[in-house]
C-alpha cells in the first residue's frame, strides 16, 4: 500500500482591510479561511511529503502526518522503483481529481465574471482604497503610476509575509485559540458583511425592492449555516459551495478595491512569492508543514477545498488552524484495501487569485476573448501544476504557473489578438 | 462530512442538533437537515436510531413549510402594498426600485 501525501497549504491573502468600512480592524482572510474545517485545499506547500507507509494499515487512515515521519529518501526510492501499476493508478486517480478540481475553480470564476459583467458596482472606481495599497495611481503620468503600483505591491507583499510569519509563530507556539478566533472573525466578516454588500448591489442592479425583515432573514440564514458548514460539520457539497462563494466574494472585493495597475503587479508578485515560500527551505509555509507533521496533525483543515470527501479518523476532530499564504497543494492518496481515496487539495487563496485574474480580465479587458483566454490559461496552468505534482509528489505552489500563463494570455490577447480580431471582423474575413 | 462513515449515534446527535438549531430563525438549517438526512431516514434499512432521525426530519420539514408560508405571505404583502404604504414602506425598504411609483 502506498500512501502518498503531498501537503499543500494555501494561505489566502491574510489581510484585507477595507477602508470603506471605516473600521480599522483587519481580518485575516487566510486565518478565516484556514479556520474553516472544510478541508480546503491547502495551498501548495513547499514541502511535499510523500509518505509511503509500508504497512497497509487500513486503520491507519490518518492524515498525512502519520506517514510523514517516515524517512523521506527511503520512500522516495521505493517510489522510484518502477511500480508500474501503482504509478499508473496514481496518475489515473490524480487525473480524476484534477478534473474534480476544475469544477470548483471554474464555478468560482464563473460567479466572479457573471457578477462583474452584470453588477456595475464592482467595476466602478471608488476613491477608497485598502490601506494595503496606500499609493494612489495617477492616471496622468505613466512613470509615476508604475512606480506607485510597485510601491503598493511591496506594501502588500510585506504585509502578507508578516502575517504568514505571525501565523507560523502562533502555530509553533500552539496558540490555537488565537488563530481559531482570528479565523472565525474573518469568516464572520466574509459571510455576513460582504454578502450583505453583495446582495445590496445585486438588488440595486436588478431594481428589486427588498425589505429589511426579509433581507435580515436571508443574510442571517446564509451566514449562520455557512459558519456551521465551514467551521463545524455539514454536508460536503454545501461546504464546497460555501467555500466557492466566499472565494468569489473575496475576489470581488479585491477587484473592486485594488487599483488597476497595482492589481496586475500584485498578482505577479504573489506568484513569485508563492514560488519562493513554497520551495525554499526556510519558507514560513514549509516550516508550518513541518511543524504540523512533527505533531502529527492535519494541517489547516480550513481554507482547503478537497475534491474528495474522505473523512479520516485523525482528521475529524482536529482543530488545526491553518492559513495558507502560499498555495500549496495537498495531495493525499490513500490506498487502503477497501477504500481508495485520493485527495487533491487546493488552497482557497488559489481560488481567489485565479478569480481575481479572470475577473480583472473581464472588467478591464475588451471583450469575452480576453476573459476566455485567461480562463483557459489558468486551467492549463492548473493541469500542469497537478502534473508536476504527480511527478514530483511534493507540495507545490499552485499560483506561479497559472498566474504566469494568465498574465501572458491577458496582455497578449488584449494587445495583439483583439485588434487582430477586430480588424478581421471589420473586413469580414473569416478564419 | 460523509454520513456513511460516522456511527449511528453521531448521526442522530447531528440530526438533532440541526433540528434544534433551526429554531433560531433558521429555516435554511431545517432545509439542510431534511435534504441531508432524507436518505438516512427513509431510504436506508432500519436501524435503531432511524426512528428518531425520521421524526426529526419530519419535524424539520414541518417547520420549514411553516416558515416558507410565512415568508411568502410577507413578501407578497410587502411587494404588493409597498408603494401604498408611503413612508412606512420606505422605512422598511432596503432597496427602493427606481423609476416606479
Amino acid at each position: 500500500m502506498r500512501l502518498l501525501q503531498l501537503w499543500a497549504f494555501d494561505f489566502c491573502q491574510l489581510l484585507f482591510m477595507n477602508t470603506s468600512d471605516s473600521e480599522e480592524d483587519s481580518y485575516n482572510e487566510r486565518s478565516a479561511l484556514v479556520q474553516s474545517e472544510s478541508p480546503t485545499i491547502p495551498s501548495y506547500n513547499q514541502d511535499h511529503d510523500m509518505s509511503l507507509p509500508q504497512e497497509t494499515d487500513s486503520k491507519r487512515r490518518r492524515p498525512v502526518s502519520s506517514g510523514l515521519d517516515e524517512p523521506g529518501p527511503v520512500e522516495r526510492e521505493r517510489a522510484s522503483t518502477p511500480d508500474g501499476e501503482e504509478e499508473e493508478l496514481t496518475l489515473k486517480y490524480g487525473a480524476k481529481h484534477v478534473i474534480m478540481l476544475f469544477i470548483p475553480v471554474t464555478l468560482c470564476m464563473v460567479v466572479v465574471v457573471a457578477t462583474i459583467k452584470s453588477v456595475s458596482f464592482y467595476t466602478e472606481k471608488s476613491s477608497q482604497r485598502l490601506i494595503y495599497t496606500p499609493f494612489e495611481e495617477d492616471p496622468n503620468s505613466v512613470g509615476q503610476r508604475l512606480l506607485n503600483s510597485f510601491l503598493n505591491t511591496i506594501v502588500m507583499i510585506s504585509v502578507i509575509v508578516v502575517m504568514t510569519i505571525i501565523l507560523v509563530v502562533l502555530y509553533k507556539y500552539r496558540c490555537y485559540k488565537f488563530i481559531h478566533g482570528w479565523l472565525i472573525l474573518s469568516s464572520l466578516m466574509l459571510l455576513f458583511w460582504f454578502s450583505f454588500m453583495y446582495l445590496g448591489e445585486v438588488f440595486k442592479t436588478y431594481n428589486v425592492a427588498m425589505d429589511y425583515p426579509t433581507l435580515v432573514m436571508i443574510i442571517w440564514n446564509f451566514g449562520v449555516v455557512g459558519m456551521i458548514c465551514i467551521h463545524w460539520k455539514g454536508p460536503l457539497r454545501l461546504q464546497q459551495a460555501y467555500l466557492i462563494v466566499i472565494s468569489a466574494l473575496m475576489a470581488l472585493i479585491f477587484i473592486k478595491y485594488l487599483p488597476e495597475w497595482s492589481a496586475w503587479v500584485i498578482l505577479g508578485a504573489i506568484s513569485i512569492y508563492d514560488l519562493i515560500a513554497v520551495l525554499c527551505p526556510k519558507g514560513p509555509l514549509r516550516m508550518l508543514v513541518e511543524t504540523a507533521q512533527e505533531r502529527n496533525e492535519p494541517i489547516f483543515p480550513a481554507l482547503i477545498y478537497s475534491s474528495a470527501m474522505v473523512w479520516m479518523v485523525g482528521m475529524a476532530d482536529s482543530s488545526n488552524p491553518g492559513s495558507g499564504e502560499s498555495f500549496t497543494i495537498i495531495y493525499k492518496y490513500f490506498f487502503p484495501q477497501d477504500n481508495e481515496m485520493l485527495w487533491v487539495k487546493l488552497g482557497l487563496g488559489d481560488f481567489i487569485f485565479y478569480s481575481v485574474l479572470v475577473g480583472k480580465a473581464a472588467a478591464t479587458g475588451g471583450d469575452w476573448n480576453t476573459t476566455l483566454a485567461c480562463f483557459v490559461a489558468i486551467l492549463i496552468g492548473l493541469c500542469l501544476t497537478l502534473l508536476l505534482l504527480a511527478i514530483f509528489k511534493k507540495a507545490l505552489p499552485a499560483l506561479p504557473i497559472s498566474i504566469t500563463f494568465g498574465l501572458v494570455f491577458y496582455f497578449s490577447t488584449d494587445n495583439l489578438v483583439r485588434p487582430f480580431m477586430d480588424s478581421l471582423a471589420a473586413h469580414q474575413y473569416y478564419i | 462530512m460523509n454520513l456513511e462513515r460516522i456511527p449511528n449515534e453521531e448521526k442522530l446527535s447531528l440530526c438533532r442538533r440541526y433540528y434544534l438549531g433551526g429554531f433560531a430563525f433558521l429555516p435554511f438549517l431545517w432545509l439542510v437537515n431534511v435534504l441531508w438526512f432524507f436518505r438516512e431516514a427513509f431510504l436506508k434499512p432500519t436501524y435503531t436510531e432511524q426512528l428518531q432521525i425520521k421524526s426529526y426530519v419530519k419535524k424539520s420539514a414541518l417547520g420549514l413549510i411553516v416558515w416558507v408560508a410565512v415568508l411568502t405571505t410577507w413578501i407578497t404583502i410587502f411587494q404588493h402594498f409597498r408603494a401604498q404604504w408611503g413612508e412606512v414602506g420606505d422605512y422598511l425598504s432596503f432597496t427602493i426600485p427606481l423609476g416606479t411609483a
